[in-house]
């Protein structure tokens, strides 16, 4: 057999291997993202044939409380998202440049959420920072008395989504931080500079693909999430997540709540592009 | 220590050891406090009476076991389905060439380019015109395309890491290409590839957004079951106690999975 042929015929060999899984998202996924969008805009006639309307659209954008309850998604999502990169790399950063046992003790802890189911999260804050929760007692020992819990006003799913997404960003940004020599870092000290201008001239361009990544994860994470918004967020205003829910299980209203997808859909796609975006122009070695 | 502490006493570290005691250690142990107390009132800082009682009467709940059934069953099936239709792809991945195969890599990739609850919705209304909705096949399908990607790629990571020079020289000493695949690249990818298969049944247990929308209310899982009772708050203990009787064991589970996989590789596949 010729090489040509042989090549030719182990590539019908892995197609035929990926065929199905790539069928199954192709039918299950954007498929039906696709047929969603195009139902919210195509309607069928009565007598047949069917018409253009952006009518459902129309509706989101003149109604009150759907206009509230994107503007709430966003505000969660961008207040969360600041949070939690404000949080996450100080932790990285002494995860990266720092041994020893509470260096590994940090690590342990800052990674344990990746261990908890989503509910089981939310059962836990729920009953700790929950009014009269372990919080409360807790402080009140401790002679603090004015704790106002943040369950169901707008800081619960934003504490939520921080403790849900914390491992994955922590270790994409220590994935990141990694690429960093020591040996540069040394050098810059060598020649007198000091920890913030090492910050700023030295890791900060290192990381910025991570941070990426992890600003456009998270914001599709957070964005697209319907639990935590729903057992620790309030009612009115709402997330999309819960809001999508509602329209579609609880209010029967297929049209409405693939337009509220569709808008999700756009709002993220931002996000989205960045995210494959970034991931594309990876260099060949590191797509292992 | 080269760049942040330089000083004795490691104030940042302390910091942030402190930040996530109280961020992260205290809710989780709240949690256990509250399976094992019989009685809590506030401001008592412990409960006020400790017992098994809440054990034996969520044991003996019907509920409960039906709905343990249930997700145990979608478990195993999606696991199996997944391992099924994604370990070849695995393979190909890893080991073919074929034309296409980097766009249809980054189209597994660009699954995670969508808000994840608009997608179940989009395909919820699907399903809704197949009649699928609150029908195992549909939580099964749903269900399964989360477990995709993970199952994709960790074992073609597996299946890179085989020397192919082993490989090479299995076949130089006569073996067939299955018999090279069955005694020298799959035992070596195996333990990934377990860790792959363990992560993928823990996950799909927990699994609340999909069997929500797509299987409620007539298939119950256990995690849309602890959402009912946490709702309900008419026993605390209840949650409290399905918590830590089904993590536990699902805990183990995934430390040992991760033992063998490392972080690194989830942060590198998802492009870190």
């Amino acid at each position: 057999m010729s090489a040509t042929a042989m090549s030719l015929r182990n590539g019908w060999r892995g197609l035929a291997f990926i065929a199905i899984p790539v069928m199954a998202i192709t039918i299950f996924l954007f498929y039906p993202a696709a047929l969603s969008i195009i139902g919210t805009l195509v309607h069928p006639k009565d007598g047949g044939g069917y018409t253009f309307s952006l009518q459902s659209y129309v509706f989101f954008f003149t109604d009150g409380y759907s206009l509230a309850n994107l503007a709430r998604t966003l505000w969660t999502t961008v207040v969360t998202l600041i949070l939690l990169i404000a949080v996450t790399l100080p932790i990285a950063l002494y995860m990266r440049f720092t041994k020893g046992p509470l260096a590994t003790v940090i690590q342990a802890l800052a990674l344990f959420p990746m261990f908890v189911p989503g509910i089981i999260i939310c059962y836990a804050l729920i009953r700790y920072m929950g009014p009269n929760g372990w919080l409360q007692s807790l402080l009140s020992l401790v002679g603090f008395h004015h704790y106002a819990s943040p369950h169901l006003t707008p800081w619960g799913p934003v504490i939520g989504l921080m403790w849900d997404g914390m491992p994955l960003t922590l270790l994409i940004l220590i994935s990141g931080l990694s690429n960093i020599s020591n040996a540069s870092i040394e050098a810059a000290r060598d020649v007198g500079a000091g920890r913030l201008r090492i910050l700023v001239s030295i890791i900060t361009p290192e990381i910025t693909h991570s941070l990426l990544i992890v600003s456009a994860l998270n914001f599709l994470g957070i964005f697209g999430q319907a639990l935590m918004p729903f057992m620790l967020g309030p009612t009115n205003p709402e997330m999309m997540g819960p809001f999508m829910l509602r329209t579609f299980s609880s209010v029967r209203d297929p049209l409405q709540a693939s337009t509220q997808a569709t808008i999700t859909f756009l709002i993220c796609s931002l996000a989205g592009v960045a995210y494959v975006r970034s991931i594309a122009r990876r260099p060949q070695e590191d797509r292992k | 220590m080269i760049f942040l502490s330089t000083r004795r006493f490691d104030f940042f570290g302390y910091g942030i050891l402190l930040f996530l005691i109280f961020f992260i250690v205290l809710p989780v142990l709240t949690v256990f406090l509250w399976a094992f107390a019989e009685q809590w009132f506030y401001p008592a800082v412990l409960p006020t009476k400790w017992g098994f009682r809440f054990w034996s009467l969520v044991l003996a709940r019907p509920d409960v076991w039906s709905a343990f059934v249930t997700s145990i069953e979608l478990s195993l099936t999606v696991t199996a389905l997944s391992a099924v239709i994604c370990l070849p792809a695995a393979y190909a991945f890893a080991r073919m060439d074929f034309p296409g195969k980097s766009v249809f890599m980054m189209s597994f990739l660009m699954a995670n380019a969508f808000p994840r609850f608009a997608l179940i919705i989009s395909i919820a209304v699907l399903f809704l015109s197949l009649d699928l909705v609150g029908t195992f096949t549909g939580v099964v399908i749903i269900q399964l395309l989360n477990t995709l990607l993970l199952m994709i790629w960790l074992p073609t990571a597996a299946f890179r890491a085989v020397s192919r020079e082993m490989e090479e020289a299995a076949r130089d000493v006569g073996a067939s290409a299955w018999q090279v695949f069955r005694y020298v690249t799959l035992p070596q990818a195996f333990p990934t590839i377990a860790a792959a298969l363990l992560m993928t049944f823990v996950w799909t247990f927990y699994e609340t957004e999909g069997a929500w929308l797509v299987g409620a209310p007539r298939i119950r899982t256990m995690p849309l079951l602890m959402m009912q009772m946490i709702n309900n708050q008419l026993v605390v203990q209840y949650g409290a106690v399905l918590s830590v009787m089904l993590w536990v064991p699902s805990l183990a589970a995934i430390l040992m999975a991760r033992r063998i996989i490392g972080g690194d590789t989830f942060a590198k596949g998802l492009g870190g």
